[in-house]
């Protein structure tokens, strides 16, 4: 800014100090006529060259709208749409682009009309009092008063208390209906079994049988139950890793869930059920995306980092006749996140008695 | 012409009136003061949003179809042809790529629910920190914050339509969330899912949910909202003639309400252009929900972030006793805290009504600095609120800036409860700070950039007094208990301004008594 537009403004200011007298009477804030509002429309009064240009400045806003609508029509009538069609991909940006124009058009219009040509200027409204007069509270309280006595509910305790009761017990109506909701029925045994049973093979993500020698050492892949439906399976995924033999640290009883450093883990986080997939080979880390917990896939799958509070539960396997790769049943404890039920401790060997989950 | 238009428009308006008896209210209401200040228009924009979410998501309904019946994709969308997924997601991808026009409308209302959640939250931070909140709005302001909590409700309902992959995730989530509330997990999360996950059942669900019950109570509360906006009149800010008593501003009609209706086409032509040109979204790049898969750096939408922060800073903390578990891990960030959260800020009119002893009717808004401790503690929770959103996307900044995902995590954890004590201190001493450089302005008046040379060679700056429009805003500010007891702490006493000196302190070098030696003034005059 220069210098001179301060003086100015300056100039401008001590010019409204002498003019101007601020009243602490009537008005405790002050005097509505050193309003800081502006007025567009108070240029504009007495100035009919510019409201005319006003004028046709808010019409051509208003026509640009056809402009967009008739450019909208256009383009989804014309304009290729389908996918791979030459030119498609501008379709909705075209589409977006005509609409947007058709919108803004007639809202800048409008306040650009509302701010030069119509009046604004300021006025004052007093505010009502919001709370009632005493005398209304008095008449409100004792009209309710007189009903309620009317009622006799004070008196007769029989009406009284059969009256609670009966409103009370409304409560308990729509509990049975919010049974229909879900399937309780065996809800514990649902959570702690997966499709996984006895014998049955490790299929990879195009339902093909996975072979011991298919995965290279580092080699990582998705497991499912050879059940029916055991690919969609929400609790079931599995990661087969495989490692060098002499990498994995195990407990002594979980020597035998290993198969020539092939070692199988829940894919369901015990954090909040995301697919933990990601992992790093030299590290033996596994990663869930979600939340960051990070397991250690030679270690049982101890936590090392996040928000999960157990290591994913292991899936113990062998290899079957033809050299295909088998659970010995299915997992020893509840896959997934923590629930109340859950029990503090599982037996430390694969469930196989051949339960059949019904998914 | 005009004759015969004002005529039909008598006639009507006397049919209406005899069987309504309208004028008055028609009178009282056109006639109606608004006052004007470009942040009161930030609710307006979550109106108009909310108006745009309602029309596009109409047309939504109309092919989108919410099912997880399996079906084979046949669309025009070749990459995912001949693969099974559910109808939900199927009909999705039609809306997007054999619908003219769906892809736009799908955009644009995921683009309006984006804008409706930040202008809710900045709305509501322009409520929270000009005091609008006080007697006689608190009920107002309950609305308000349930209308937040439903705007995040209904958006994550929304998101999780689609069943993609993306939707999925969320989904599983949540379902793990109720799964880990303390003795009735199961069941809750066995009601809501139909069975364990996925339960078959959640999608229809979701969407009577997100198409009829949320927005209607939305809807509800939007009216309320509004009516008591309507019925208590609106706040205004201090200014000259503005009192608790009166509204100053411009009438309903015509200026008034044609601007709303010009805003209201502004903010649609901003959405359509979002809607058209940014994609959002783009469930076709996810694939097909499968329980087993997750793509990397998968987010929520942005208003449940914060959430996603918390759960990923939390402590792995899990209670395992008798035959029980307890998981503090989930249950803390994710139902403990925005308990907590939602219910304080519920109740923050009435906590501060407590606190100051303030019983009084409040029309006239106050300034930030007005008030340093309110103005603290608001920007101590945005500083706590913005910490969980930078958590919730600790994936992407260990991405861009290429740092350790646990370092990021583990400083997180800690500035959550160093940050925002430290924001709140110097947060209200900012206001302090400004409250003084009012105090300056209003008695020592603004600096003019002329020096004069006195007669006994000291060099003075010629001030010039604050035009009347502005001091009588700073006359009549509410009393300053901070700032008098802040000054009395002071060992260079009170505001400069008063002492008659000029003002120096927080950003200035103090000027002890030993400035004004000769050896200051030689260097001042050389």
């Amino acid at each position: 800014m220069s210098n001179d537009s301060i003086r100015e403004r300056l100039k401008a200011s001590e010019e409204t100090v002498e003019t101007a007298e601020v009243s602490h009477g009537e008005h405790p804030v002050g005097d509505p006529t050193h309003s800081t509002h502006h007025s567009y429309h108070a240029d504009l009064r007495n100035d009919p060259k510019r409201q005319k240009s006003a004028e046709r400045a808010i019409a051509t806003l208003f026509l640009l709208s056809v402009v967009g609508v008739v450019g909208f029509c256009a383009t989804y009538v014309f304009w290729p749409f389908e996918f791979g069609e030459d030119g498609y991909e501008y379709y909705t940006p075209a589409l977006g682009a005509f609409m947007a124009l058709a919108l803004l058009g007639i809202g800048a219009g409008a306040v650009l009309w509302a701010k030069t040509l119509m009046v604004d200027d300021e006025t004052i409204q007093e505010r009502h009092h919001l709370a009632s007069a005493d005398e209304d509270k008095v008449a409100a309280a004792a009209i309710l008063k007189e009903g309620l006595e009317d009622t006799g509910l004070a008196r007769r305790s029989l009406l009284r208390n059969s009256l609670l009761l009966g409103g009370l017990s409304l409560g308990a109506l729509p509990v049975p209906l919010l049974f229909s909701l879900g399937r309780y029925q065996h809800k514990e045994r649902a959570l702690a079994t997966t499709g996984w049973k006895q014998g049955s093979r490790l299929l990879d993500e195009l339902g093909r049988p996975v072979k011991l020698g298919d995965l290279e050492v580092g080699g990582v892949k998705s497991v499912f139950p050879d059940v029916e439906g055991g690919r969609r399976m929400a609790d079931s995924a599995s990661l087969l890793i495989r490692m060098r033999p002499e990498d994995l640290k195990l407990r002594e009883s979980r020597q035998e869930w290993v198969v020539d450093g092939h070692i199988v883990y829940s894919a369901i986080c015990t954090h909040l059920g995301c697919p933990v997939k990601l992992y790093e080979q030299q590290t033996h880390h596994l990663f869930c995306p979600c939340h960051q917990s990070t397991f250690d896939a030679a270690a049982e799958s101890k936590v090392l980092f996040g928000p999960a509070a157990r290591p994913l539960p292991q899936l113990a396997i062998a290899v079957d006749d033809e050299g295909y790769f088998i659970a010995q049943g299915d997992f020893n404890e509840p896959v997934g996140p923590s629930f109340w039920e859950r029990k503090p401790k599982y037996p430390q060997q694969p469930k196989t008695d051949d339960t059949n989950k019904g998914h | 012409m005009a004759s015969i238009t004002e005529k039909a428009a008598a006639g009507t308006g006397t049919w209406v009136d005899d069987r309504l008896g309208s004028a008055n209210f028609v009178r009282r209401s056109l006639n109606k003061v608004f006052p004007d200040h470009w942040s009161f228009m930030l609710g307006e924009v979550a109106l108009y949003s909310f108006i745009m979410l309602l029309l596009s998501g109409t047309y939504l309904t109309l092919f989108f179809e919410g099912s997880s019946r399996e079906v084979i994709y046949n669309g025009s969308y070749t990459p995912l042809k001949g693969i099974p997924m559910t109808a939900a997601y199927a009909s999705t991808l039609d809306l997007s790529f054999d619908v003219r026009g769906g892809l736009i409308m799908r955009q644009i209302h995921h683009w309006a629910a984006l804008l409706f959640m930040a202008a809710i939250v900045v709305h509501l931070m322009r409520v929270f920190f000009t005091g609008a909140f006080r007697k006689p709005r608190e009920l107002n302001w309950v609305l308000g914050v349930g209308l937040l909590v439903l705007g995040i409700v209904e958006g994550f309902a929304g998101y999780s339509l689609p069943d993609d992959l993306l939707s999925g995730t969320g989904l599983r989530i949540a379902y793990s969330i109720a799964l880990s509330t303390p003795v009735l997990g199961t069941w809750v999360s066995f009601l809501v899912f139909g069975g364990e996950y996925p339960g078959g059942m959640i999608i229809e669900r979701l969407y009577p949910i997100h198409i009829l019950l949320v927005p209607g109570i939305i809807l509800a509360l939007i009216s309320a909202h509004m009516g008591l906006v309507w019925y208590q009149k609106h706040t205004q800010f201090r200014g000259p003639g503005r009192t608790e008593n009166n509204v100053v501003g411009s009438r309903l009609w015509p200026a008034m309400a044609t601007k709303m209706v010009g805003f209201n086409m502004l903010v649609f032509g901003v959405l359509a252009l979002l809607g058209g040109l940014f994609q959002i979204n783009p469930i076709w790049l996810y694939g097909p929900y499968d329980a087993s898969q997750v793509s990397a750096g998968s987010q929520p939408d942005w208003y449940v972030g914060f959430l996603d922060g918390s759960t990923r800073l939390m402590p792995n903390w899990e209670l395992r006793f008798w035959d029980y578990t307890l998981s503090p891990n989930i249950i803390l960030p994710t139902q403990v805290l925005p308990a907590v959260l939602f219910t304080l800020l519920a109740l923050y009119p009435f906590i501060e009504a407590k606190l100051t002893g303030d019983k009084g009717y409040h029309n006239l808004l106050e300034r930030p600095r007005d008030n340093p401790v309110r103005t603290g503690l608001g920007a101590m929770s945005i500083s706590f609120y913005l910490l969980l959103l930078v958590a919730g996307g600790n994936d992407i900044v260990a991405t861009i800036f290429h740092l350790s995902i646990n370092e990021i995590t583990y400083t997180l954890r800690a500035a959550l409860f160093i940050v925002p004590p430290i924001v709140y201190v110097i947060t209200k001493r900012f206001c302090l700070s400004l409250q003084r450089a009012d105090d300056a302005l209003l008695h020592h008046g603004i600096e003019s950039g002329t020096i004069r040379r006195l007669p006994s060679g000291e060099f003075v700056e010629e001030t010039v007094p604050l035009p009347p429009q502005y001091a009588v805003l700073l006359q009549t500010t509410p009393e300053r208990k901070e700032l008098a007891e802040h000054n009395a702490h002071r060992s260079d006493g009170p505001t400069p301004a008063l002492a008659g000196s000029s003002p120096r302190g927080f950003f200035r070098p103090k000027r002890s008594p030993s400035d004004a030696s000769p050896e200051g003034q030689k260097e001042l005059e050389g």
